[in-house]
């Protein structure tokens, strides 16, 4: 039976830490043993959505691993303008590809395809739905940071309501000990309640505060997300909030050695770039963690052993 | 002649709806008659009788033989807890009680207007119970947890 990467609700602890341990053989693996382990074998990228990061992480993962990618990036490039259903679609790209990777605006969107083709489906977002190919490279940034994820304490700050990478985050942590979560956002944005809930077999501690300062004191990482003003019904609403929601270098002072800030990029204005050049930035870091442990998914989904 | 008779005519075959809570009857009517095959069947309805269940109930006594599937899981969306009873020479031979389902399977839209089911053709919708008490149901493709009577139910075509 094929095996797809849809939603980390459909992943368990066991099959993170897999992922996890994979990632770090991987990693340790020089360029030229691993640039052969899919040779001949086809990537197909349907990209119903513009991205940077995600889409060049995914084809480069697969190039470093010997494959090659064909597929679009953007909707207006493929058939959906001309009428066709998105099952369609997959079903004839996956007569040109081995293992597909798909982005696009509605939830669900990843599902409905994994359902109507053979070949492994990669959701690589979906709407506000899942993004768990984020999800499991922040998993192992958190892990080359810390060296743990039981006992994390983690702030989720700025958008905590409609970000994928956020619920997808908190779904994933929840299946370890004792994480704490400092939820740091404005009122309009808070996490959503059944995501709260979450945490309870696992003992997760959620803890809310308004601002940034106390959890630049108390956490291991901040994971920051863009607050976006469309988001706001009242553009008044935001422009009283939108600065409580951003870090520089002056923040940073006196904060522990350890701590890291993450993003999952792009990032606008919530993270200056002076916080570069501190040893607290690990969002570049985390970038380069995405191509690993997307070898990592591709090889899993594929079935073949690093 | 008990009092219970005079007050509801027993019917020789059909189906009874029974337990509605009162106040739900007229609404589990109008589902019954947005199905094209049960606009003509005849009925009788009734209201706020005393229930020592509920305290007060509606029931709707139908001349037909059966309850189409669709139409029963559409009544365990909209109104779980009632009971249907098949009626033959007078006495009831058949008694179910509607309970919430552990899935809703292609009766239903998502709420998510989002949700690629509002938009892809053809896609059965799917829900699953994840709060049986609360009545909470997840959509298996845009993950969204809803309340069972938030469900939009998928009626059909008059046409």
């Amino acid at each position: 039976m094929k095996r797809d990467l849809i939603s980390i609700r459909d992943v368990g602890r066991k099959d993170l830490e897999r992922y996890l341990t994979l990632a770090a053989r991987v990693e340790a693996l020089p360029l030229a043993d691993k640039a052969h382990l899919l040779g001949g074998r086809v990537l197909g990228v349907l990209f119903f959505e513009p991205s940077t990061r995600t889409r060049l992480s995914f084809e480069t993962a697969m190039v470093r691993l010997g494959g090659s990618v064909v597929g679009f990036a953007e909707a207006t490039t493929a058939s959906v303008v001309k009428g066709e259903s998105l099952r369609d679609t997959a079903r004839t790209v996956e007569r040109y590809a081995d293992i597909l990777v798909i982005r696009h605006p509605r939830e669900g969107a990843a599902r409905v395809v994994a359902e109507a083709t053979r070949v492994p489906i990669i959701n690589a977002g979906d709407g506000t739905n899942q993004h768990p190919s984020q999800t499991l490279l922040d998993l192992y940034s958190f892990k080359t940071f810390f060296g743990k994820l039981d006992g994390l304490k983690i702030a989720l700050a700025g958008d905590l309501k409609y970000s994928r990478t956020v619920h997808s985050l908190v779904q994933a942590l929840a299946l370890f000990d004792n994480v704490e979560f400092t939820l740091v956002s404005p009122p309009a944005l808070k996490l959503p309640a059944h995501l709260r809930e979450l945490g309870a077999a696992s003992r997760s501690r959620f803890v809310e505060t308004e601002t940034l300062v106390e959890a630049v004191r108390s956490c291991d990482v901040i994971y920051m997300t863009r607050v976006q003003k469309e988001r706001f019904p009242d553009l008044l609403e935001y422009e009283k909030v939108k600065d409580a929601y951003r870090i520089d270098a002056a923040l940073l002072d006196g904060a522990p050695p350890l701590l890291k800030i993450m993003h999952p990029l792009p990032r606008v204005n919530e993270i200056q770039p002076d916080v570069d050049d501190t040893p607290h930035a690990g969002y570049f870091d985390q970038v380069g963690n995405g191509v690993i442990m997307r070898q990592v998914i591709l090889l899993d989904l594929l079935g073949v052993t690093p | 002649m008990t009092e219970k008779h005079l007050l509801i005519p027993k019917i020789e075959a059909g189906i009874v709806i029974d337990h509605i809570p009162a106040g739900l009857g007229l609404k589990v009517l109008g589902i019954l008659h947005s199905y094209p095959e049960m606009s003509n069947v005849i009925t009788t309805v009734g209201l706020n009788y005393s229930s020592s269940k509920l305290g007060k109930k509606d029931m709707l006594k139908l001349q037909t033989q059966a309850l189409p599937p669709r139409i029963m899981q559409h009544l365990a969306i909209a109104c779980s807890g009632i009971s249907v009873k098949r009626v033959q020479d007078y006495r009831v031979v058949e008694k179910l009680v509607i309970t919430v389902p552990e899935t809703v399977v292609g009766t239903a839209r998502c709420r998510n207007p989002s949700c690629i089911t509002n938009h892809e053709r053809d896609v059965t919708t799917r829900f699953r119970c994840v709060d049986a008490p609360k009545k909470r149901y997840q959509c298996a493709f845009c993950e969204g947890i809803f309340a069972l009577d938030e469900l939009a139910v998928i009626v059909p075509n008059h046409d």
